[in-house]
């Protein structure tokens, strides 16, 4: 079982059938595009775990303008880009502007299941992380609401105590009425 | 990962209290082994004595400020606690800036603000955020805003202001980033029109503030929770001294001064609470 949604893109039909294929019997959600417009009009519709898509393409939207696009619509969506081997140095580019990895073609399937591998237990990780700064400030936020109102109670309560301290110590009234006067500022509480 | 012996903890635990003021509970290992280990294994040490060991020989105290760095936590969210900011900007700041405006000397009237445990910067340049954002005319104060930290590489990832994606962008609008960030491949890096409102300088809490002066708004949040009871006295009682007057003390939102120091009265704005001297 497989949640995870790839969108393949490449305009070379052979490899795009055979990622199709290899990723599907994987039991992953798999969509294709076959070029950089197609690609845009599926990331535009529905959104996808990882876009693995070729480099060079023909047309205006290479695999750099899917990169970017995929990221505009999702910063979650993680892209990773198909390269020959001569075009090594476009892929780091392309990492710097955000891209998870690449690979060099031929594809190599077990190095490609194990990037994704890598990228889900990653993705895992960020979203566990998530999770517990969640749960952390919730439990924060009770805890603070609770400390705060007993931070002011006591503050009164001390103010109060202060207070009847002072009438309490006070030589010019008689004991009675310190008693009385105690009481008094006592019963306000 | 290095495991700490029994007989190792008392030691070792004294000797992170003395460098730091840090106060670990020697039960709970864990926090040795998982932030110092990597310094013992750095310097080639098998065990925790021999860190130890080799720490308190280490003239140039390198050492030392490793495991300082290794063993004080970061915070690394802007604007943790939306709170304290929203405070800051409806009441603190008003408050201050009215009332320092009031003295008509016809000098630009000077606000003193210190983040007392800045780790790597972000709670001060949050606040540096809230005074862009609510002040239109920055040049007719004089604005001097502070951050300390106990650990060296702290203060320089402060002082350098790059942050990474993940841990800028909780927290933080996209708006206020674009506005005040710029990107730098993979690490944000706050604009210079906020980085030259701040100074960052190393302090131990523990020691004396000399020349610090006072401080009109001192934000001291989530550090003395890392003390003990008779230090974390010693603390506010030092913060009380550095506190104007009539000045505002800022502490985490699950701490608590009664019991610690009489000095301080808590107040209320909403849904947070600051202090004032009494």
């Amino acid at each position: 079982m497989n949640s995870l949604t790839i969108l393949v893109v490449d305009d070379d039909p052979v490899i795009r059938r055979l990622l199709e294929q290899r990723l599907r019997k994987a039991h992953y959600g798999v969509e294709v595009a076959e070029d950089g417009y197609q690609a845009e009009k599926l990331l535009q519709q529905k959104r996808f775990d990882i876009v693995l898509t070729d480099l060079m393409m023909p047309g205006g939207i290479g695999g750099i303008e899917v990169l970017e696009i995929a990221k505009e619509i999702d910063q979650n969506t993680e892209v990773v880009l198909i390269t020959a081997h001569s075009s090594v140095d476009s892929a780091v580019e392309a990492m710097k502007k955000g891209a998870i990895d690449y690979l060099e073609k031929p594809i190599n399937f077990d190095e490609l299941f194990l990037r994704i591998e890598k990228i889900v237990n990653v993705k895992s990780l960020l979203r566990n992380a998530r999770d517990i700064h969640e749960a952390m400030d919730a439990t924060e936020n009770a805890a603070s609401e609770t400390i705060q109102n007993l931070e002011i109670m006591t503050a009164k309560l001390q103010q109060r105590l202060d207070m009847v301290e002072n009438e309490l110590r006070d030589d010019a009234v008689d004991a009675d009425n310190r008693i009385n006067r105690a009481l008094d500022i006592l019963a306000g509480l | 990962m290095i495991k700490i012996k029994p007989n190792e903890i008392k030691t070792v635990a004294q000797y992170i209290y003395d460098i730091s003021g840090i106060f670990l509970d020697s039960n709970k290992t864990y926090l040795f082994e998982t932030r110092l280990s990597s310094v013992a294994e750095e310097l080639g040490c098998a065990s925790f004595s021999e860190l130890h060991t080799k720490a308190k020989s280490d003239r140039s105290k390198n050492i030392e400020r490793k495991i300082v760095d290794a063993i004080s936590t970061n915070e690394t969210l802007f604007f943790r606690d939306k709170g304290p900011f929203e405070l800051l900007q409806h009441k603190l700041l008003p408050e201050i800036i009215d009332a320092r405006s009031n003295a008509s000397t016809g000098l630009r009237p000077n606000i003193k603000i210190w983040s007392a445990a800045s780790s790597t910067g972000q709670e001060l340049y949050s606040i540096a955020i809230v005074i862009k954002e609510l002040v239109p005319d920055l040049s007719r104060y004089s604005f001097k805003l502070m951050g300390t930290d106990i650990s060296d590489n702290a203060v320089a990832q402060a002082s350098y202001g790059k942050y990474n994606k993940f841990e800028i962008e909780r927290g933080l609008p996209k708006a206020q980033l674009q506005r005040y960030f710029t990107p730098a491949g993979e690490f944000w890096k706050i604009k210079d029109e906020i980085r030259a409102m701040v100074n960052f300088r190393k302090l131990n809490l523990m020691s004396p503030f000399v020349g610090l002066g006072k401080f009109d708004i001192i934000f001291c949040r989530n550090v003395a929770i890392y003390f003990t009871l008779n230090d974390r006295k010693k603390l506010f009682n030092k913060i009380a001294d550095s506190l104007a007057d009539d000045g505002f003390l800022v502490i985490g939102s699950t701490e608590s001064l009664t019991g610690v120091s009489p000095r301080f009265v808590p107040k209320r704005h909403l849904r947070s609470i600051f202090y004032q001297k009494k």
